[in-house]
């Protein structure tokens, strides 16, 4: 199969690295080149050491490499629409990040435009070839829990938000600066922003879509953020399972600006865990462990290494698959329409203190 | 119906017990081979499918021949391999000590496949060599060696091949330093944990997957083949393989010697 000649759009996304090895050990792409948005991202990029251009626009870097076929748009949620555009214009395929807007007009804007275009757009929601995920939906399929009752999922992580800024401005995150309601000093567009799987594989799991939803966000845990870090949402599915989703930024970190060893300040810093109730019994899952532990450098504390982080080779995979065959991928716009919806009626309960029929 | 002697009978489930054994390591064998393929097909990568590709501690006692590969496969364990770069990237600094352990089912191992494992993981995680050991073992059944490195680190490897058949290797791999600990058991716990625990009307039940791209194999099957593809990504490396090979073999007859001669052995 000729390998898809990519690129890496604007690096500011804190997924950037994790694509940096697929691309270049996966013979079904060559990583052409990449544009950076600033001068910062563009030189920690040069300190991977890859072999690969970057430039600091993205249409120099079209014009120079007019045979692109596709991208990775690993960039800030408000400069996703643009990107859009051009990508679609020039019949180049999207490998989207998890957010492609909060905004129902612009997002249904983008799905023409991949519609006319041609082009394929998958969105990038890694979790789906996370091993422990491949598993607990094996188990799904094999009826283990019988009809499900309840499902409590968390997504919580540090705070990207000192070494990626995009993420802690609301304008860029959220897309418009919106008062999280008339009591409040902080703006939609923190922790939620950050978190869409738990929203998304719930609807994997329990073949359903969301019935009702309620959230209330807490005191930030970190005072200066203008946009939330705490939070917890339920609801009800369609099909009557209940559910408990907690997409926090509660783990507190470092303020690096480039992340690396000793970001973490609670010795994990990012999990997604499901505890399941079903009739024939419950089911508790970890997609991040176990792993492995140490209490040494840089600041002796208790921390979990992890062990793996593969999820970007089987994404990639199934990206290859649908742009040379021509394929929907699994995660596509229309799919993933009612999860940005669902979080967007997060921000609308806390809004208006109430449920949220959907 | 005649009765078959008692001693025909015996020989007879033996025999039996073995060629099972034999089809199993065959059909185990094939599957980590076309694993292995078609990671090489996906990558592009030779296949020269006519080596033998095991993991070392099959080919204890055995001649090696010029296909024998003996894969250090555990290296290849991700768990292994973070605490490996925890040490050489001194995040935990100045080690002095290591604790392993290592209790198996009898079917799969014994204790001299145990014993050349985790040698050879105080060596490669420590990147020092075993200078001297001291071990206790009991009746081909369990053990305990104490290690000194070159370096001067200590350990102790505990193992045992008592576990009830089935049940998945327990180990234990603490690395204790000047500047702190490092382990593959979570604090407060006695037992490797499971991704997830399944509590149903069925019993109980917990999953450890690794490995999206080789997923449905268990975490020694995946080391297994992960160790086959870097050879054939890099067949090179043969010789230091056979080299370690040949020097953890002497390990565990070292080790063998010291039981027997109830003596502190010097690794030639």
């Amino acid at each position: 199969m000729k390998p898809i000649k990519i690129a890496i759009l604007s690096l500011t996304h804190g997924h950037t690295r994790k694509y940096f090895q697929t691309l270049n050990d996966n013979p079904g792409f060559e990583w052409v080149a990449v544009s950076a948005e600033s001068e910062k991202v563009r030189d920690i990029f040069y300190k991977y050491g890859y072999d690969v251009p970057c430039y600091m626009s993205d249409e120099e870097m079209f014009e120079k490499h007019s045979d692109i076929e596709a991208v990775v748009m690993a960039s800030g949620n408000s400069r996703h629409l643009e990107q859009f555009r051009m990508c679609a214009e020039r019949g180049i395929h999207i490998l989207s990040m998890k957010i492609p807007t909060f905004d129902m007009n612009e997002y249904d804007e983008m799905i023409k435009l991949v519609e006319e275009s041609g082009i394929i757009c998958q969105v990038e929601l890694e979790m789906h070839y996370n091993p422990v995920v491949n598993r607990m939906k094996k188990l799904f399929s094999e009826n283990q829990l019988g009809v499900v009752s309840g499902i409590n999922a968390t997504n919580i992580t540090l705070s990207p938000v000192w070494a990626f800024p995009w993420q802690g401005v609301p304008e860029e995150s959220y897309g418009k600066r919106v008062p999280l309601n008339s009591n409040n000093t902080r703006f939609r567009g923190g922790a939620l922003c950050d978190h869409p799987h738990i929203f998304d594989m719930i609807r994997w799991l329990t073949q359903s879509e969301f019935d009702y939803i309620f959230a209330e966000v807490g005191p930030n845990i970190r005072e200066e953020l203008e946009v939330e870090d705490i939070i917890l949402v339920n609801g009800k599915m369609k099909n009557g399972v209940s559910f408990l989703l907690d997409p926090s930024w509660s783990r507190l970190e470092e303020r690096l600006v480039v992340p690396g060893p000793g970001w973490e300040v609670f010795p994990k810093r990012m999990e997604v865990n499901f505890n399941i109730s079903g009739e024939k019994g419950v089911m508790l899952a970890d997609c991040f462990g176990p792993n492995v532990y140490h209490n040494g450098a840089p600041n002796d504390r208790y921390t979990v290494q992890y062990t793996y982080f593969d999820e970007w080779i089987g994404m990639m995979d199934e990206f290859i698959h649908c742009v040379r065959e021509n394929n929907t991928p699994m995660i596509n716009l229309m799919w993933h329409k009612k999860t940005i919806e669902a979080m967007n009626a997060c921000y609308e309960s806390i809004e208006t203190g109430q449920p949220v029929f959907l | 119906m005649k009765l078959m002697p008692a001693i025909l009978k015996n020989t007879d489930r033996v025999l039996n017990a073995c060629s099972t054994w034999i089809k199993q390591k065959k059909d185990m064998v094939n599957y980590i081979k076309e694993a292995t393929n078609k990671l090489a097909r996906k990558y592009e990568v030779k296949d020269d499918s006519e080596y033998n590709l095991l993991p070392g501690w099959q080919f204890l006692d055995k001649k090696l021949n010029n296909k024998d590969i003996p894969l250090l496969s555990w290296r290849h364990n991700r768990k292994f391999t973070e605490l490996k770069k925890i040490v050489s990237d001194e995040v935990v600094e100045n080690v002095s000590m290591l604790r392993f352990c290592s209790l198996g089912d009898p079917k799969i191992w014994s204790l001299n496949a145990l014993m050349y494992r985790e040698f050879d993981l105080c060596e490669f995680i420590t990147g020092s060599r075993i200078a001297y050991l001291h071990a206790t073992l009991s009746h081909g059944l369990a053990g305990n060696i104490i290690v000194k490195l070159e370096n001067g680190t200590i350990g102790s490897v505990e193992i045992g091949v008592q576990a009830p058949a089935g049940k998945p290797l327990i180990e234990r791999h603490e690395i204790i330093a000047r500047r702190g600990v490092a382990s593959d058991i979570v604090v407060d716990t006695q037992v490797p944990q499971s991704s997830i625990y399944a509590f149903t009307e069925n019993g109980d039940m917990g999953y450890k997957d690794v490995d999206n791209e080789l997923f449905g194999m268990d975490e020694f099957q995946v080391e297994w083949v992960r160790a086959a593809f870097q050879h054939l990504k890099d067949p090179t490396q043969s010789e230091n393989l056979i080299k370690q090979h040949n020097h953890l073999s002497r390990l565990v007859e070292s080790a063998l010697k010291s039981n027997f001669n109830k003596l502190k052995v010097k690794v030639e």
